[in-house]
């Protein structure tokens, strides 16, 4: 009986073993062009403050051995302003729609399908929308938003 | 048998958790800060106004005659601290009397009608956070026994700390 049963744990380790081994290999997703600051500093009376747009980081990205996707997630304690992010000209896979950063948010999917088949590299450009409403306060009162943006390519 | 077993279970979690990341292929963060600067912003929708009193504003046996406006919107976004807004006009020494109260405004408490001067004055206090509006209601007033003419105003309107 013992030895069943251990043969059964034997074949469920080596059942296990077969999976990726892509997470022995470097930088199979990146972030590039650093952190960033985005300062709303203008609106219009009767409106609301300017949105600022930051289109100066992309992403790089590898594929993998299964159809593969990106989610992105946010952490940002006390949070009080509007950040949005949607990956642009992705040069493998989908971008999905906008994503509105919250803090504490479950990961969502920012660039799905991305094929295991083709040009090992694939790139796009992350555009952040930052945006506030009067009626949300400033960073002298309310303090800034600090977002730390995690991208994750896992398969899909 | 038994260590074996013990080990092979061990292994096998140590392969499960080690599966479980294995199915995330890389991690990649940054950091992003939303800076919001102190905005304050305040302006009149039309540009110029012009309040005529006629005979018809005249009454029998009335000294004062008076005609409205309420054609004017003020406008105004402020993100910082409770705020009160003023009207003053350019004038030193107006002939006739420009009187003016804002009227339902969407945030904050509209003052009591005031009679411009070249001093500052409430206009609307306690407005909070927001983005607003509200009608302007000037009325011009003069009495039949100043006779004619006609005053120039430039209203100005300010924010200020409350």
């Amino acid at each position: 009986m013992m030895k069943r049963l251990a043969i059964f744990v034997s074949f469920l380790t080596l059942g296990y073993a077969h999976l990726p081994w892509s997470t022995l290999q470097a930088q199979e997703i990146a972030v590039n062009g650093g952190n960033q600051t985005m300062t709303i500093t203008t609106g219009s009376p009767g409106a609301e403050p300017l949105p600022v747009v930051n289109t100066s980081t992309t992403l790089s990205y590898k594929r993998q051995s299964v159809v593969a996707k990106i989610t992105v997630g946010t952490n940002c304690p006390g949070q009080s302003f509007t950040l949005k992010v949607v990956a642009v000209s992705p040069t493998k896979g989908v971008a999905a729609p906008g994503v509105t950063l919250t803090n504490g948010m479950p990961a969502a999917d920012f660039i799905t399908d991305i094929p295991r088949t083709g040009v090992l590299n694939a790139t796009c450009t992350l555009q952040y929308t930052a945006s506030a409403l009067f009626s949300q306060g400033n960073s002298l009162e309310e303090g800034n938003d600090v977002h730390t943006v995690t991208y994750t390519i896992l398969a899909q | 048998m038994k260590s074996f077993l013990t080990f092979q279970c061990v292994l096998c979690l140590i392969v499960l958790v080690w599966s479980e990341a294995a199915s995330q292929f890389g991690v990649s963060s940054h950091t992003i800060t939303v800076q919001v600067q102190d905005i304050t912003g305040i302006q009149v929708n039309i540009g110029s106004i012009n309040l005529t009193i006629s005979g018809s504003d005249a009454i029998a046996g009335q000294d004062a005659m008076t005609t409205t406006d309420q054609s004017s919107t003020l406008l105004w976004g402020i993100n910082g601290g409770t705020k009160k807004i003023t009207a003053q006009t350019s004038l030193g020494s107006p002939f006739f009397t420009l009187k003016v109260v804002a009227l339902s405004p969407s945030q904050g408490t509209a003052a009591p009608e005031v009679t411009l001067s070249s001093a500052p004055q409430d206009l609307l206090l306690n407005v909070g956070k927001s983005s607003g509006s509200c009608t302007l209601q000037y009325t011009g007033i003069a009495l039949a026994s100043q006779g004619t003419g006609s005053d120039a105003h430039t209203i100005t309107f300010t924010v200020q700390a409350q």
